[in-house]
């Protein structure tokens, strides 16, 4: 069996090169929380890893109306964030209750989507914020919406040349949620995760957005259900319709962590009570 | 292929000829002596090799070595100082916080993370730093008591 080569660079071009010259044979390692336990399993062999933990990749920022996330940016540093706090609150709540402190040192938020794990935490908070992904190669760059980015249960649309940069996020007004329900408070998948976004005015809802995780082969946008909702006066009826049509998209399995029954069960209680948490009618 | 890996280990400088797909946890414990860190599941879930990579609670069976060049890493065998044990391992041997011992270290370990950053933790704040350190004996309370007294001080018990 072939060794395992290492690379470690510290400048992103010279990782796109890299990337290029070796394709599908170099395996991008950042946290390397999803990654090394297949490697400690022998379920999985490297050629060549590439480390993109010191390419100067861990970043949060605000500039011009958007939120700017480093790919290599840690869940921790995004928990802590107060700008990510203020300003995309979801993610930050998300981030925070991903695996645990020790996960989160380590883990990234490009990785977190690159693994592309149904239940990713991140990706539902992204995808209600209508996040976009900076892709780079060595000839050039793309931005594709985070929507279209999953492709299946560890499938996306990332080219074996390419690298996630940055995550880009439109600062959302009105209030973002994110809830998720696991089989115990740490360190746990999640049975089911639910981040909205909702844009109120008075009691009438300007915009909404829904996406949910854990119950389908990707995280899911909800349109039809966020149809419901814009441009209506919000009570608890309405949310109720739309809660259960948002799951009405969802194509929940059977496994480990919980049947898809109930999956669907939790997921319209849990996509009901972000919605009346954002819309600011959760003690009615 | 092996590569020649350094790093600050408990202050001292350290090397080792790692191979890319050895983790920080194989290193500590077969290359470098460093027993105290645990390997519990080799995935992540127990925590029981966890140890600070520039201050921070990292899992070392889930990192790879060679990403810890020239970083600084603190594992149990630093916590003693001139052979006086850290508080928190006093309190923790005078609140009966273990009793087969094997978390122990990763405990400790998350414990001293949490209270370098925040000395005065409230118990549901040592509850969280610790929530992804499994204790098979179930001697969660007395963990969480032997903290508490730490993060108290002397004679608020």
């Amino acid at each position: 069996m072939k060794d395992t080569l290492y690379f470690a660079q510290t400048n992103v071009r010279e990782t796109l090169k890299l990337l290029n010259q070796y394709g599908r044979k170099a395996t991008i390692l950042a946290g390397g929380t999803d990654l090394v336990p297949k490697i400690n399993y022998y379920e999985f062999k490297p050629d060549i890893l590439v480390f993109i933990g010191d390419l100067g990749l861990d970043y949060i920022r605000e500039k011009g109306g958007k939120l700017l996330i480093g790919a290599a940016t840690p869940m921790a540093k995004i928990a802590a964030s107060k700008l990510v706090a203020k300003k995309a609150s979801a993610l930050a709540d998300a981030a925070r209750q991903a695996g645990t402190a020790a996960v989160r040192t380590v883990a990234t938020i490009g990785g977190n989507l690159a693994n592309a794990s149904p239940a990713a935490d991140l990706a539902p908070p992204l995808l209600a914020m209508g996040a976009e992904l900076l892709l780079l190669n060595a000839k050039g760059r793309r931005r594709v919406p985070l929507k279209d980015f999953f492709k299946g249960p560890g499938k996306t649309m990332l080219k074996a040349e390419e690298l996630i940069a940055e995550i880009s996020i439109p600062v959302p007004k009105g209030r973002t949620v994110f809830l998720k329900l696991g089989k115990r408070k740490a360190m746990t998948l999640s049975v089911v995760n639910v981040a909205v976004w909702v844009d109120m005015e008075g009691k009438k809802c300007r915009e909404a957005r829904i996406a949910v995780g854990s119950v389908a082969p990707t995280p899911l946008r909800c349109t039809q259900a966020e149809a419901l909702l814009i441009g209506k006066g919000v009570d608890k009826e309405l949310i109720a319709q739309c809660a259960t049509a948002a799951m009405a998209a969802s194509k929940p399995i059977d496994d480990q962590r919980a049947t898809a029954w109930y999956r669907k069960q939790a997921g319209t209680a849990l996509v009901a009570r972000a919605l009346a948490q954002a819309a600011g009618l959760e003690n009615e | 292929m092996k590569y020649s890996l350094s790093f600050a280990l408990n202050g001292f400088s350290v090397d080792a000829l790692v191979k890319p797909t050895d983790t920080l946890l194989d290193v500590l414990r077969e290359k470098l002596g460093v027993v105290s860190v645990k390997r519990g599941c080799d995935t992540g879930d127990c925590g029981a090799c966890t140890v600070l990579l520039n201050g921070e609670p990292i899992r070392s069976c889930l990192t790879i070595a060679l990403t810890v060049a020239g970083k600084k890493v603190e594992t149990l065998e630093g916590l003693i100082k001139d052979g006086d044990l850290h508080p928190l391992q006093k309190s923790f041997h005078e609140h009966y916080a273990a009793q087969c011992g094997f978390c122990t270290p990763g405990m400790l370990m998350s414990a001293k993370a949490l209270m370098d950053k925040n000395p005065k933790p409230t118990r549901k704040e040592i509850v969280e730093a610790i929530s992804g350190n499994l204790c098979r004996c179930g001697a969660y309370q007395e963990i969480a008591e032997a903290i508490e007294v730490v993060a108290k001080g002397p004679g608020k018990e």
